[in-house]
């Protein structure tokens, strides 16, 4: 503290008497205020637009779902306090819970929950998970606190499709101000948005879980660099890191005032092989391509070692996860004998295209082009901006590195990706393959846990032997705090649980 | 005088009138399309079709550019599409976070810059002369995010003494607010006092060994006022254009600054609605930032008319 002083007389003493020279915004702070540091700008505060973790996080802290994924991955009850559904898994009906106050003050009832789903279907809101929804066939409100839903198919995952980022409850009377005023039930209320540079929440005393939230705000800035977030954290200027990157894990390893909290997410990065384009329409070129690839040491190189090898997006540790496969090392003898076979003795040439910015996708890109070397294939590796990236690389480049969050549900995270009408697989690898569809249908149609199970495993197996592309590792979500945040526990869903967390 | 003044103001209009067309040609040409990008990666074809006809992209482009600029002469900057908010107040309290940093570095950089380049000119040839050549040679070859990690890292980091960045807590004192805008301001200070002292320091040697201060000095002026009032003036003369020059260099820097530091800043964004594809702010933006170099050129002219009494513009 003495140096700060000491320079506080010297530099701005001169220019300003006043006692508050001497103090540092750090300091001055109310004790029970959270700083978090989040590295990109947050667009937009209505939670069905919401595209980027930092959104998510506002998203979470100022709204409630229906529904929600528990750290360990089971679904619990949020606004929903129980719910039923039909033996044909057609019709779901779900009671809410009574007495929740919105920030602005009206009770919560039936027909906001209603509001916000017609408001995801509206195609001109342009909601990412509208996909999601549009299962439903009608849906209505027998009483205040009751709403069902009838859906145009069978679906066992539709309580898991509220606990959704996109899927946050939100005020009938409030839709057109969501953006700039968000109103909640959330354990956070929306106090002020300063773009680039901070979000302050302030705790919401009547959430309805009583004791919740301990924090009295919780103040979101904006800090891209990441040497400015290394040293905001040590000294004190921000409590929290959110989502820090990989590169700067090294530097905390021995700190004494900053700890690291690392958790398995679902979210992947995935070697994208087109299967509409030569020379990946022979599903022999992409299981060489599988076979070279050493999972275990991609993850070393692309992740600092902050992830683990997988099969698909299912992750290792998952009761669905297929533990029966073994990750072995590279096989390149079966693999050169495929792409013999596929007409490629001597290999290939290709361009392999990695997102700008997306430095695990970049290392991972390179990481390939190495591995695959020995079959022959010249892999050329391409950097794209983001932004060309999504409109001309995806689902039209025969070759590239993409990467994906983690989603609530095993179902909305394979079947958009490996079902033959799959959203994501017509703009990502046009895979088709029956087995696969089969497989995936019957598991959604299901309700019972251990033929979904049994399904899930059959799927990895099928990903495996007719690869639609390489899911090689899911990655870790790593948070860092100062020894004063108590009660932090990082979420596999990457967003902030702060209902427990109080600052010494 | 006042003629030219106004002569001046109009080419600025004509100038921002072409620029405006050409922002809005180029925005129209980026990469990827606003309704795709609004509706992200999971978009299906009639999300993309139903958010393109709310906002009017399928209207022709000469709709669209009128749309657009009768509006901005209203003063009426549209809108954020990502935000959901009106453009203006965002934009101004940008501006005036980055007008704050910026007028700071250029005043160090003009009074450092000067003051450096007058010295090295004194002592032509000299120890003094050759460590300001180093200074400057240090910041002007360094990119500015560069300088602005290392300066994290020490006065931030190892001392202590500065925050690593962004605004201070709202309420808190001056200091606090001062001691924010050091660190961002000394890096793009950093790179222009090169510049502007080198420029000095040469116009200052032509001056020094001109007929008039030799006639000055053989009065028996004292060297102090031999060389601020008869030959400093006369050197600032293209000192002055490569202040002016420098207003573009700064605000560019301050892309780089604003960004390494977490400062709300203009350049920050125009960054964030360049990634996000947001038209109007990209637009309203650019156009804030050509119209300040257009004034700086204006204010460099009429400076220059000032301090040279053989220029009479009318």
């Amino acid at each position: 503290m003495l140096h700060r002083r000491t320079f506080g007389k010297v530099v701005l003493g001169g220019a300003l008497l006043s006692q508050s020279a001497l103090t540092w915004p750090a300091r001055a702070a109310a004790a029970g205020t959270l700083r978090v540091a989040v590295p990109s700008n947050i667009n937009t505060l209505d939670p069905a637009k919401t595209k980027i973790g930092e959104e998510y996080i506002v998203g979470f802290l100022v709204f409630s779902g229906l529904t929600e994924i528990a750290a360990n991955g089971q679904l619990q009850p949020d606004l929903a306090e129980r719910w039923t559904r039909s033996d044909d898994l057609k019709t779901w009906t779900f009671e809410l819970r009574k007495g929740v106050q919105w920030h602005h003050g009206r009770e919560f009832d039936a027909e906001d929950v209603l509001a916000t789903i017609k408001r995801i279907l509206d195609p001109a809101i342009g909601s990412v998970t509208r996909v999601n929804f549009q299962i439903i066939d009608s849906m209505d409100a027998p009483d205040g606190h009751t709403v069902r839903f009838k859906l145009k198919i069978a679906y066992a995952g539709f309580a898991d499709l509220f606990s959704d980022r996109q899927a946050r409850i939100v005020p009938r009377d409030r839709l057109d101000t969501l953006a700039s005023q968000p109103i909640g039930t959330g354990p956070f209320k929306f106090k002020s948005f300063n773009p680039g540079d901070r979000i302050e929440l302030v705790r919401n005393p009547d959430y309805y879980v009583s004791g919740n939230p301990k924090l009295d705000a919780v103040t979101l800035r904006i800090i891209p660099e990441s040497a400015g977030q290394v040293s905001a954290i040590e000294t004190g200027d921000v409590d929290l890191v959110w989502n820090l990157p990989l590169e700067s894990i090294p530097q905390f390893k021995n700190s004494t005032s900053v700890m690291l909290d690392s958790v398995p997410t679902s979210t992947w990065d995935g070697i994208i092989m087109n299967c509409g384009l030569a020379p990946f329409t022979d599903s022999r070129v992409r299981r060489a391509v599988l076979l070279a690839i050493d999972k275990p040491a991609l993850v070393e190189f692309a992740l600092n070692g902050y992830g683990t090898a997988t099969h698909t997006m299912i992750p290792p540790g998952h009761p669905f996860y297929n533990n029966d496969i073994k990750i072995g090392p590279p096989d390149l003898a079966e693999a050169g004998k495929l792409l013999t076979e596929a007409g490629f003795p001597k290999g290939f040439d290709i361009t392999i295209h990695v997102p700008v910015g997306r430095p695990t996708r970049e290392r991972a890109g390179t990481a390939v082009r190495e591995m695959v070397k020995p079959l022959g294939i010249k892999v050329d590796v391409q950097r794209v901006p983001w932004d060309k990236f999504i409109t001309d690389i995806e689902g039209k480049a025969a070759f590239s590195v993409d990467g994906f969050y983690s989603r609530p549900t095993i179902d909305s995270s394979v079947y958009p990706f490996f079902h033959s009408t799959g959203s994501w697989n017509s703009t990502l690898w046009h895979y088709k393959n029956a087995d696969m569809d089969r497989v995936l249908d019957a598991s959604r149609s299901t309700g019972d846990a251990a033929e979904q199970a049994r399904l899930y495993k059959e799927m990895q197996i099928l990903a495996l032997q007719d690869p639609p592309g390489i899911v090689p590792y899911v990655i870790n979500h790593v948070n860092a705090y100062r020894k004063n945040v108590q009660g932090f526990h990082s979420s596999p869903m990457m967003w902030l649980d702060l209902r427990q967390v109080t600052v010494a | 005088m006042l003629l030219y003044v106004a002569r001046r103001i109009a080419w600025i209009a004509t100038t921002l009138v072409v620029l405006s067309l050409l922002i809005f040609a180029i925005t129209q040409m980026l990469p990827g399309n606003v309704a795709q990008i609004i509706a992200g990666q999971f978009a299906t074809p009639d999300t993309v079709t139903a958010i393109s006809a709310k906002l009017g992209l399928n209207d022709p482009y000469y709709l669209q550019y009128w749309r657009w600029a009768s509006a901005v002469l209203h003063g009426d900057f549209g809108r954020s599409l990502i935000m959901e908010r009106p453009i203006a107040p965002v934009l101004w309290e940008a501006l005036a976070n980055s007008a704050i940093l910026a007028s700071v570095a250029f005043i160090v950089v003009a009074v450092v810059g000067i003051g450096l380049g007058v010295l090295a000119a004194i002592r032509a040839g000299g120890a003094i002369d050759y460590g300001v050549s180093l200074f400057t040679f240090l910041g002007i070859s360094i990119p500015e995010f560069f300088w602005g990690i290392v300066l994290i890292l020490v006065f931030s980091r190892s001392l202590g003494w500065l925050p690593s960045g962004g605004l201070a807590d709202p309420g808190s004192g001056f200091a606090t607010h001062a001691a924010h805008v050091v660190l961002p301001a000394a890096t793009l200070a950093f790179a222009l006092i090169a510049h502007v002292s080198r420029m000095t320091r040469s116009s200052m040697l032509g001056v020094l060994r001109s007929q008039y201060v030799r006639n000055a000095r053989a009065k028996g002026l004292p060297e102090r006022v031999v060389i601020l009032r008869h030959a400093l003036r006369n050197a600032l003369l293209p000192t002055i254009t490569i202040l002016a020059m420098d207003v573009g260099w700064l605000i560019g820097g301050v892309v780089v600054a604003e960004t390494v530091f977490a400062y709300p800043g203009l350049g920050r964004a125009l960054i964030f609605s360049i990634e996000r594809h947001d038209l109007p702010m990209i637009q309203a933006s650019i156009l804030v930032i050509a119209a300040i170099y257009c004034s700086a050129n204006l204010v460099a002219d009429l400076l220059y008319a000032y301090f040279n009494p053989r220029i009479r513009y009318g």
